[in-house]
């Protein structure tokens, strides 16, 4: 996918937040009406999944022979059924729930690892963070899909190898973030001021930095929820990430696709689910950003 | 059974109508296979390997008759005319050789010849390459070695005695000596210059892409001279890309089109065309741990199975496979028959006392032979349960559930049943090895380590029986002995869906996992 | 500028060695047997170490590491375990299939991008700005979101299924090599697969072009230009100049990604390139194969890269003291 990890250019590390700073975002989103749409559709699809086992018409894993690839509408299967005669939207429910964990968990994994990285790296400087800096430069080099079909291929796939790949694939980018913006609050006056008193190096980082180095991480992880469920039910797409019979978009997708002459829509339907999920994450990442850039009055 | 009978009047009629006398049309297949076979020599890519490749470009000392569609097929005499067994002794074989016939390079075929393929077998001759040994040595279990008794003769000994050797030997192709000398051994360009028997020649290849074959001429069974002007082998590992490159015209020839997609293709005007053949989709069994240990847990699963089920799922694109072989199968003989009953399956299971009879099934997402794994384990799944099986599904890729078949039932003790289809070709493949304490992997192909002393005296008394009739006695009796036993979990038979154009004709579909497509002509 | 070329050069050296680490380390971290293609499921143990030790398999890593290293230093690869052909060959063959829906596909996205971009930026404010604005925002917005795979998928349900107006898949009925898109028959190959790979940089492109122009625009020497009398139009290219490099930067990064990002659309298509190669090596588990497509889709990266870092070098001084 070539969208992936365009972005931290644009993340750039912003100033020191005020008191205050938080509500006024707050406040901002509330005004950005297609971030406030896009935000609830992302709160419903999120609560549609998480809920599937009390919404969902069927059980997603209940075959049927006769029921096999039916149509939108069939016998009230809104969505169709797929090759198994398993019911799609059923499916496309509890798969929400396995996608969401793909574009998820590796982003918070991956902020945990990079963002310290980073940090330490941009805090400490010298030869340990030219050392993690130009290690990650080395992973750097992969184009992301490349690199995340690489790793999750080698260690064979399934979903918790696919998602410790995607994780892997946003170290690099999290730390480059983190590190920017700590090597620019490092140098701010209060900082300064802080070691010149005798504050603890641990003390500065807790006190001083992570506040400063959140915004800009958070505002980055949120850009890579969206990617990482691209890159992850792209992984499954390719057999490389969760395993059958679980259902997940990708997944299903895949599977879907080899009755494209049989029910040509009913196959592109968990493909759809992917895209407007995508969207949703994309427009809110994009709204967070502009809302928390200080730059914008 | 209705269709099955219906598909055979079809392939009769093919029979009666092929018989243009000149060459015409390019005949395009799309191939499961995910890359071209190795050119040159044993292939890889299973069977469909043997079938569109290697058979085409060479032949063995023994081939496989592909001439009917409702015979059984069986083996009948390749580069070598007549091959008999030493009377005095029992491991040496004569295997006298066709005059005349020269490789596609002009190489002669000879007992130099012969014995010169068999040098690859040899770690230290040059021409050993760890390519073909790997893909050709496993197919030779009771090869010991090989001798020129005169230029027209050659003697191959065995390990043990067995009446059965002549069949390792219809898998070994014969290459030609002289090109493999001409490019110093240089395996890489033998591929693109491959030089056999067969009655097609090596034309170009696009690698992992396409492959084109032209007729050979000069080939010595003058009866399978390719009528049409060209073969062109596509790889098309999905299903929908081979129905769409029928659709489209790409191709005229699509192997294992999916079920689902065969009434587009009919309306379409293409002929969907079937054939049963020596193929059991069937589960292996542990023998050394776990619930199937107990013949009637083995029996219960059997009978829990409704197969008419997995064939509706197949819509129709199969037989129910109660017993090893199908029937109608040489080997057939009266075996028990595990025919659709949950009382009877229930009943077993309690009295071996295993309720809820916990087990895990080892299955593929695909690979070859496989059919539909995912849908039709899913399906077997909730059968079994039904009867009182518990069951879990290990689901990984082939590759790895060939590793875990290769290294035996020791490495994965808690896993009661492999799904790997199995090619059922002739006897050795198709009983002996599941049945013989010799073949316990990773030794051989018997997985699970069946073993049992009657089993034993019956393979040993059928390999011992040189005549073929009384040898064939024994074993139609040791198949009725595997199904009593339960030796297996056995699905449905595939019957090898092909889809074709309209445009090609004279194409006679075997019962075999090989294919004869010298006879067809493609219409312009 | 000789010094710029240098400093960068001497900088992508270390990165290419520790990616050819990473790629070698990567395959090892495997679970599984390398041969298993070309075993057939009976071989017995004594046959597999024959053929382990004839492929090199039986050696301690590190040993592996540098045989492989040095060989791959003079382009050596070593051989496919499925095919037996030399693992270049294979990479370079499938890179320069991949590259045909490359050099179509980053061209009439970037036009497209581009040209969306800059109208959306210098349309005057009113209704047709507001909309164009709107348009190339929605775009963007779809072209990051879009799963190109599912994209493709549906250009096929569509075009090839429904309407069978474009062939489905494949590289025409005369292979690869005797593939020219200069052919109308072939060229009808190449409309979808190009199409999917276009559409998703072009939001990107568009957004980044947007963006570019608009703070080029508000810069003060616009402003002089303006008063100085130019029309609209000599102002724009005058903007786009300035704006040039930062979306060179991009086209580049993109063109990177199309090589190594098709594995995702090159199945859908069945298109023999660099994608679908390294999808069947990972399937058969082709050990050097891996490696090699690995190797090389990375260090197309690496150089491409370091080509837009010149160029941008050569066409904007800033950057070449930065």
């Amino acid at each position: 996918m070539s969208q992936a990890l365009h972005l931290p250019a644009m993340a750039a590390p912003r100033p020191a937040p005020t008191p205050g700073y938080w509500s006024m975002v707050g406040r901002r989103l509330r005004r950005d009406p297609v971030t406030v749409i896009f935000c609830l559709l992302m709160l419903a699809i999120v609560l549609s999944a998480v809920c599937a086992p009390l919404i969902s018409p069927f059980d997603p894993y209940k075959e049927s022979v006769i029921l096999r690839l039916k149509p939108f509408g069939f016998r009230g299967h809104w969505l169709g059924t797929d090759e198994l005669g398993r019911d799609i939207l059923a499916r496309i429910l509890y798969g929400g729930q396995t996608t969401l964990l793909m574009g998820i968990c590796p982003v918070i994994a991956a902020c945990l690892v990079g963002g310290s990285l980073g940090v330490l790296a941009g805090y400490a400087g010298g030869w340990v963070g030219t050392l993690i800096m130009r290690t990650m430069d080395v992973f750097y080099a992969f184009p992301s899909v490349l690199l995340a079909v690489a790793i999750s291929g080698a260690m064979g796939g399934g979903m918790l190898n696919g998602m410790l790949a995607l994780a892997l694939v946003f170290v690099p980018a999290m730390c480059r973030v983190a590190e920017t913006a700590t090597t620019q609050v490092r140098n701010l006056d209060y900082v300064e001021a802080a070691r010149a008193t005798g504050a603890g190096h641990l003390m500065i980082v807790r006190h001083h930095l992570l506040g400063n180095v959140m915004a800009p991480v958070l505002v980055y992880a949120s850009s890579l929820v969206s990617v990482s469920i691209l890159l992850g039910s792209g992984l499954s797409f390719l057999g490389l990430g969760v395993r059958p019979p679980i259902p997940e978009w990708g997944l299903m997708l895949s599977t879907l696709r080899q009755s494209l002459y049989v029910q040509p829509w009913v196959c592109a339907v968990p493909g759809f689910a992917i895209f407007i999920t995508s969207i949703c994450f994309n427009l809110v990442s994009d709204g967070l950003r502009s809302a928390m850039d200080v730059r914008l009055k | 059974m209705i269709r099955f009978a219906l598909l055979h009047s079809f392939a009769v009629a093919a029979i009666l109508v092929a018989a243009p006398a000149r060459a015409q049309g390019v005949l395009t297949v799309a191939m499961t296979a995910g890359a071209i076979p190795v050119t040159g020599g044993n292939p890889d890519q299973g069977f469909e390997g043997f079938r569109f490749v290697a058979l085409n470009l060479y032949d063995a000392l023994i081939n496989w008759d592909l001439g009917s569609a409702d015979k059984p097929s069986v083996i009948k005499p390749g580069l070598a005319t007549r091959w008999e067994v030493d009377a005095e002794d029992k491991t040496r074989w004569l295997f006298t050789l066709r005059e005349g016939v020269k490789f596609h390079d002009g190489c002669p075929f000879d007992a130099d010849a012969v014995v010169w393929n068999f040098g690859r077998y040899d770690e230290k001759a040059p021409q050993w390459n760890p390519q073909q040994f790997a893909l050709s040595r496993a197919y030779l279990p009771n090869y010991a070695k090989i001798e020129k008794v005169d230029d027209k003769t050659v003697a191959i000994t065995t390990k043990i005695p067995s009446s059965l050797f002549p069949y390792e030997m219809s898998y070994i192709l014969m290459t030609s000596k002289c090109r493999a000398e001409a490019l110093k051994y240089d395996w890489a360009a033998l591929a693109g210059q491959p030089s056999g028997t067969g009655p097609y020649r090596f034309d170009r290849m696009v690698p992992n892409e396409r492959l084109e074959l032209i007729p050979n001429k000069e080939y010595w069974d003058t009866k399978r001279i390719p009528k049409q002007d060209r073969l062109v082998l596509l790889p098309m590992p999905e299903a929908s890309t081979r129905t769409a490159a029928l659709l489209s015209g790409q191709v005229n020839f699509v192997e294992a089109p999916t079920p689902d997609a065969v009434p587009r293709l009919k309306s379409s005007g293409m002929k969907v065309i079937t054939n049963t053949y020596p193929h059991n989709w069937a589960y292996q069994l542990n023998f050394k741990n776990g619930a199937f240990k107990d013949v009637r847990v083995r029996r219960a699963a059997n009978y829990a199975l409704n197969r008419a089920d997995i064939v509706e799922l197949l819509g129709g694109i199969a037989l129910e496979g109660p017993a090893n072989y199908p029937p109608g199968a040489p080997l057939y003989g009266k075996p028990a028959s595990y025919k659709f009953d949950l009382v009877k399956a229930k009943a077993l299971l309690k009295e071996a006392n295993c309720v809820p009879c916990k087990i895990t099934l080892a299955i593929s997402t695909s690979g070859s032979g496989q059919m539909q794994p995912l849908p039709m384990n899913e399906l077997i799944k909730s059968q079994l349960e039904a009867a009182g099986f518990q069951v879990t599904l290990q689901v990984m890729d082939w590759n790895a559930l060939l590793a875990l078949t290769r290294a035996g039932v020791d490495t994965a003790p808690n896993v009661d049943g492999i799904n790997v289809s199995r090619a059922l070709l002739d006897p050795i493949n198709g009983m002996t090895r599941f049945m013989q304490k010799a073949q316990w992997a990773p030794q051989g192909g018997n997985w699970g380590h069946y073993g049992s002393d009657e089993a034993e005296a019956m393979v040993k008394a059928a390999f011992n029986e040189f005549d073929p009739a009384k040898r064939d006695a024994l074993l139609v009796a040791l198949h009725e002995k595997m199904v009593d036993e339960a030796v297996m979990l056995w699905g449905v038979h595939d019957i090898n869906p092909r889809a074709i154009s309209p445009k090609v004709q004279g194409f006679v579909q075997a019962q075999s996992w090989f294919q004869d497509l010298t006879p067809i002509t493609v219409a312009k | 500028m000789a010094r710029t070329i240098l400093l960068r050069l001497l900088y992508a050296l270390p990165i290419g060695l520790g990616v050819s680490l990473v790629c070698f380390m990567l395959v090892y971290i495997a679970p599984g047997d390398p041969l298993q293609t070309v075993l057939p499921p009976d071989a017995n143990a004594e046959m597999i170490e024959i053929v382990k030790r004839a492929y090199g398999f039986d050696k301690p890593l590190p040993v592996q590491f540098v045989n492989w290293i040095w060989r791959a230093a003079h382009g050596d690869f070593g051989l496919s375990i499925a095919t037996r052909r030399a693992v270049s060959l294979e990479v370079f063959g499938a890179l320069a299939n991949t590259l045909q829906l490359a050099v179509f596909a980053v061209p009439l996205s970037f036009l497209v991008g581009a040209g969306l971009g800059t109208a959306a930026a210098c349309t005057p404010p009113g209704p047709v700005g507001r909309a164009m604005d709107r348009l190339v925002t929605g775009t963007a917005v779809m072209g990051v979101s879009v799963p190109n795979y599912w994209l493709g998928l549906v250009m096929v349900i569509v075009f090839a299924v429904e309407l069978a107006w474009l062939p489905a898949s494949g590289m025409g009925n005369n292979g690869s090599d005797n593939f020219s898109a200069f052919r109308a028959d072939d060229l009808r190959y190449l409309v979808l697969p190009v199409f999917t790979l276009a559409m998703v940089p072009v939001g990107i492109i568009a957004r980044t072009t947007r963006a570019a122009v608009l703070e080029v625009r508000g810069q003060d020497f616009v402003t002089t230009l303006r008063a100085k009398g130019l029309s609209e139009w000599q102002v724009v290219r005058h903007v786009l100049k300035n704006a040039a490099p930062g979306m060179l930067a991009v086209m580049g990064l993109q063109f990177g990604y199309l090589m190594g990002g098709s594995i995702l659309v090159e199945p859908v298509f069945a298109w023999p390139g660099s994608g679908t190669l390294l999808g069947r090596a990972i399937v058969n588990r082709d050990v050097p194969v891996l490696q090699g497509a690995i190797l090389v889709l990375a260090l197309v990266f690496v150089t491409t890269n370091l080509v837009v870092d010149l160029l941008q070098a050569a066409i904007d001084p800033r950057v070449r003291r930065g």
